[in-house]
């Protein structure tokens, strides 16, 4: 719950920063403020939408969909949503240890964050491999072709949180940047991709 | 037209040194620009009303039917595909005026040429070749059922299934707008830029459903596609046109 607290506070301080960065238009070169917020509240409109088509043909062919996700790992799916919540937790600590000036703990937990990130990946590509190698592909069926492509386009989410990630470290590293709404919008969008995973894995893995 | 009258009615039109003033632009910038919205208004008219591959036909239909759609539609493709071939040239000059700006900002040239040799490159596959198909079948409508049946797919498949090309050049022109420090376009854009990507690799399935969401007709693959291309054109052709405006009568010619 205190995490929760921790995350809602990060996006509220975004948010207001976004106010004042908008009051210094001569000085906003680089991405942040209102425009990831652009990206974000766009995308999840994009992504719900692909949610509500899942939930359209999972309500056409629902003994398809329930059979076919029993093939699947709830417990690979646990883990995955463990890691990238932990990832979340530290870019959120990482934006207050920034707040606060403590810039070499906020790369530390950066670092973290993004560590958290691969980890992501790679417990995906193992999932994956293991799923292709039982003979479940991308045409097996409805099921399973919403399964690689909705987590498929969600790790590409995950690749460009780990080079948004990297812009924030560059920020971070150099005291003549840090500045503080690139570290925040660069957390804002880590969390957007944490947010889509809970959905996604609620929609394939556990929805009985 | 009203940027005309405020160059002539701004005394201070050489007084501003960033560039940022609102002023006329230049004519054969303006030329360019309007060539733009003629050219995808009569791009969609054509794909739309006349191809008949807007909305696209289904994949999960017999041979028979294949031959059918060819026998339908032979008119108006031959008339719609015939217009194309003669003005597809406007998307060489849409994809020119988007690298002559993205040129100005101060990232430089190189996002620019893989805009535009990206850009270049995907015109084969995701507008050209369906064209040639759908021509070349209605061409001899007494041709063998399974070579039509080829046609039909091959044409449909390009169409709906050229992906890397664009995402390359989403990927260049989002870069590009997020380094850029003129601000010749806004950065949200670079995002939306991203969204197109999303769109593309959600189209991936195309070669191997032939029928639901992820088929070349389907409301994921290519229905979410669309609409999420035809925001970015839109925002597209606003913000050239603002960047038009916005650039100086007296900007030196690019080198």
């Amino acid at each position: 719950m205190a995490n929760a607290k921790q995350t809602a506070a990060d996006f509220d301080s975004a948010a207001a920063s976004s106010v004042t960065g908008t009051g210094r238009q001569g000085t906003v070169h680089t991405p942040g403020d209102g425009h990831m917020w652009v990206m974000v509240l766009g995308d999840l409109i994009i992504f719900g939408a692909y949610f509500i088509i899942f939930m359209v043909y999972r309500a056409m062919e629902p003994q398809e969909f329930l059979t076919s996700q029993e093939h699947l790992n709830i417990n690979i799916g646990v883990l995955n949503t463990l890691v990238l919540l932990a990832s979340s937790w530290f870019i959120a600590r990482s934006v207050q240890a920034a707040r606060a000036g403590d810039h070499a703990r906020a790369l530390r937990l950066t670092y973290l964050g993004g560590l958290c990130g691969v980890a992501f990946i790679l417990i995906k590509a193992y999932e994956w491999s293991t799923k292709i190698a039982a003979g479940y592909t991308i045409s097996s069926n409805d099921y399973f072709m919403f399964y690689y492509m909705l987590t498929g386009v969600h790790l590409f989410h995950v690749s460009l949180g780990l080079l948004i990630l990297g812009v924030m470290v560059r920020e971070l590293r150099n005291p003549r940047r840090r500045r503080m709404f690139m570290v925040e919008s660069g957390a804002t969008y880590w969390h957007m991709v944490d947010l889509l995973w809970i959905v996604i894995f609620a929609l394939l893995y556990v929805m009985r | 037209m009203s940027s005309t009258i405020s160059a002539q009615t701004s005394p201070s039109a050489k007084v501003a040194e960033n560039g940022r003033t609102p002023r006329a632009g230049k004519r054969d910038v303006w030329l360019v620009f309007w060539i733009v919205p003629a050219f995808y208004t009569a791009f969609g008219l054509i794909f739309f009303a006349l191809a008949r591959v807007m909305p696209p036909p289904r994949p999960d239909v017999t041979t028979d039917q294949m031959v059918h759609f060819f026998h339908a539609h032979a008119l108006t493709i031959k008339i719609g595909f015939g217009i194309l071939v003669l003005i597809v040239g406007g998307a060489g000059i849409a994809n020119g005026i988007v690298a002559f700006h993205m040129k100005r900002m101060t990232v430089g040239s190189v996002m620019a040429y893989a805009y535009l040799g990206a850009m270049s490159v995907g015109a084969l596959p995701g507008c050209l070749l369906v064209a040639f198909c759908f021509l070349t079948a209605v061409y001899r409508p007494g041709r063998d059922p399974q070579l039509l049946a080829l046609l039909y797919d091959l044409g449909l498949l390009s169409y709906v299934g050229s992906l890397g090309c664009f995402s390359t050049a989403y990927f260049a022109f989002a870069v590009a707008i997020l380094y850029d420090k003129n601000e010749i376009f806004p950065k949200w854009l670079a995002y939306v830029s991203i969204w197109q990507i999303v769109t593309e690799i959600m189209a991936v399935p195309v070669f191997v459903s032939k029928a639901g969401p992820f088929a070349w007709n389907g409301s994921i693959a290519f229905w979410m596609g669309v609409v999420v291309f035809g925001f970015w054109l839109s925002c597209v052709i606003v913000f050239l046109m603002k960047a038009t405006e916005l650039q100086p009568v007296d900007e030196p010619p690019l080198e």
